[in-house]
């Protein structure tokens, strides 16, 4: 049967679902609808290769519009402003309507905005797209001394980024390590280290009491009645679920929109993926909500399958990296439940990496080392984690044993 | 071509199976690879970034790239899973008296 899919949100969960859903449905009319006037691209460069000006534009999108084209694949620049998910419609601002048979809400996530009582919303600068990435690189070209407020992932490969091209950083950090709590203390401390040693100031602890616009630049106040000056600022304090769209109808949300392990969610026949699912994983059994290019790769093709009716669980182990100066961050699994830590290594040069264990069974693991010096094993975590293996501490802990062993048939 | 393009590498007992050995030769990087089937060779660094595969994880035909999980297949250099999705160049290799030996152009 020939069916109306429709894919909300052009990012890559939704054009790894379309092209999943055309392996299997060779008839369906398939369009997908993106607000950004760009095919589905890569954001990972955005804070790191893009700005340092070693990727362009046109090496970020995944496939080209003869791929899409071949496989019957629509895509259309547009911006859904209402839905009405009773009548399977989608509306624009202009009363334009999409009527779809099976919906997939990949909307991704947006950043979350500093609330200011004053009138600097316009001065502050964000990163989550291309259009903004491009602002944030041509306007620090004459900009030296750059403040980011927020020591996440993003913040800080900004920082690794802007510190490269000679710029002289500073990043204020609320908590009292880089990264959240979820990244091991020690981990954050080698990577705040690689900060220092290229030139970044780091500041824990304080928050931003005020910030004022004086002769062209900045004058950031914290808590501690410090005075910071700056010529630029960069926010980067997390993200949400881009989930506004919705908030007045029947779809289930609750920190996203929360989907089964088949990607469906609690109205039939509208399915979600990507950041914006808040979604079951049975080998954990329970709900989380991942904003990693892994997942929103594989949960895109899982949902793919679901909607051609293949029916899949998803069941991907959580993976991600971050990438700052020459350091590659990876966490896999959960890093968060657990009664016991093996440490691997203590060394950026050979790798560090912390395996989250819990009842003998690793469930996660954070690693950091120079380029891809830790990458083989926690990919060995991941599939150890993915069969619930009970696995010798002693291997784990000794980096002359290698970990291919404890995967080996 | 001529014998002289046929460089030594190692032993075969160099690497274990369903793994891989870095091999250097003048300003070039390889990884050499041994399979159930046999030995192979593609270059050693990632078409993705500027990372080197040795730290990969070789899974059946397949190198998995140590740094953001870009997929190869090792017989062919096929791209397979993103973000590579440049194909990895890949070099004949003969055994010889127990010796690998790789074909570099
Ligand atoms: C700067 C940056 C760096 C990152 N670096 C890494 C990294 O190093 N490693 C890693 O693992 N992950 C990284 N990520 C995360 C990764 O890129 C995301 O998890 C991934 O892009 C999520 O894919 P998605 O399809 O769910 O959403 P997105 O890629 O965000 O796509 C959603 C799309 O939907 C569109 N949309 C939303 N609402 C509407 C609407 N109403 N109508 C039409 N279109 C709409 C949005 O404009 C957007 O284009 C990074 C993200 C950012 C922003
Ligand atoms: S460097 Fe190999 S996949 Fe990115």
């Amino acid at each position: 049967m020939k069916n109306n899919i429709i894919i909300l949100g052009g990012g890559q969960a939704g054009v790894y679902a379309a092209r999943e859903i055309r392996q299997n449905d060779s008839k369906s009319n398939i369009k997908i609808l993106g607000e950004e006037n760009l095919l589905p691209y890569e954001r990972p460069p955005l804070s790191k290769d893009f700005l340092l000006d070693k990727k362009k534009e046109e090496d970020l999108c995944f496939h080209s519009s003869d791929v899409l084209k071949n496989e019957n694949i629509e895509f259309e620049n547009i911006s859904i402003t209402k839905v009405d998910f009773e009548n399977k419609k989608l509306f624009t601002k202009n009363d334009d309507v999409y009527i779809y048979d099976s919906l997939l809400i990949s909307t991704g996530s947006e950043n979350k905005k500093l609330t200011l009582d004053n009138n600097l919303k316009n001065d502050i600068y964000y990163l989550r797209n291309l259009e903004e990435a491009k602002k944030i690189k041509e306007l620090v070209s004459n900009k030296n001394k750059i403040t980011i407020i927020g020591g996440g992932f993003i913040g800080l490969e900004i920082a690794s980024s802007l510190s490269q091209l000679q710029k002289k950083v500073i990043v204020i950090e609320i908590g009292n390590q880089l990264m959240g709590r979820i990244i091991p203390k020690q981990i954050a401390d080698l990577v705040q280290n690689t900060h220092i040693e290229h030139g970044n100031e780091i500041i824990l602890t304080k928050q931003i009491e005020k910030i004022t616009k004086k002769n062209g630049d900045y004058e950031i106040l914290l808590n501690d009645n410090s005075l910071i000056e700056t010529d630029f600022i960069i926010a980067g304090i997390g993200s949400t679920p881009t989930v506004k769209l919705f908030e007045n109808t029947n779809l289930k949300l609750d920190n996203g929109i929360v989907t089964n392990q088949f990607c469906e969610t609690s109205i039939k026949d509208v399915y979600a993926a990507g950041d914006v699912s808040n979604f079951y994983h049975p080998l954990y059994e329970r709900n989380m909500r991942l904003e990693s290019y892994q997942h929103a790769q594989n949960h895109g093709i899982c949902a793919g399958k679901n909607i051609a009716g293949v029916k899949t669980e998803y069941i991907s182990i959580p993976w991600m990296w971050s990438d700052q100066f020459n350091l590659n961050l990876q966490l896999t699994g959960i890093c968060n439940d657990y009664d016991e830590i093996i440490e691997r290594g203590n060394d950026i040069n050979n790798g560090v990496i912390y395996f989250f264990l819990k009842n003998k069974i690793i469930r996660g693991a954070c690693g950091l080392g120079i380029a891809g010096k830790i990458g083989r094993d926690i990919r060995i975590t991941s599939k150890l984690s993915e069969k619930n293996t009970i696995v010798d501490k002693q291997i784990l802990s000794d980096q002359n044993q290698k970990l291919n062993k404890l995967i080996q048939k | 071509m001529s014998e002289e393009n046929w460089i030594e590498v190692g032993s075969t007992d160099s690497i274990e199976e369903e793994d891989l050995i870095r091999f250097d030769h003048q300003d070039k990087t390889f990884c050499v690879y041994k399979l159930t089937d046999g030995f192979y060779a593609t270059d050693g660094i990632c078409t993705h970034e500027a990372v080197h595969l040795e730290d990969g994880l070789v899974m059946d035909d397949e190198i998995e790239c140590p740094m953001h999980q870009g997929i190869f297949n090792i017989k062919s250099g096929e791209a397979l899973s993103p973000p590579a999705c440049e194909d990895l160049k890949t070099y004949p290799v003969k055994v010889d008296n127990n010796k690998i030996f790789i074909k570099i152009d």
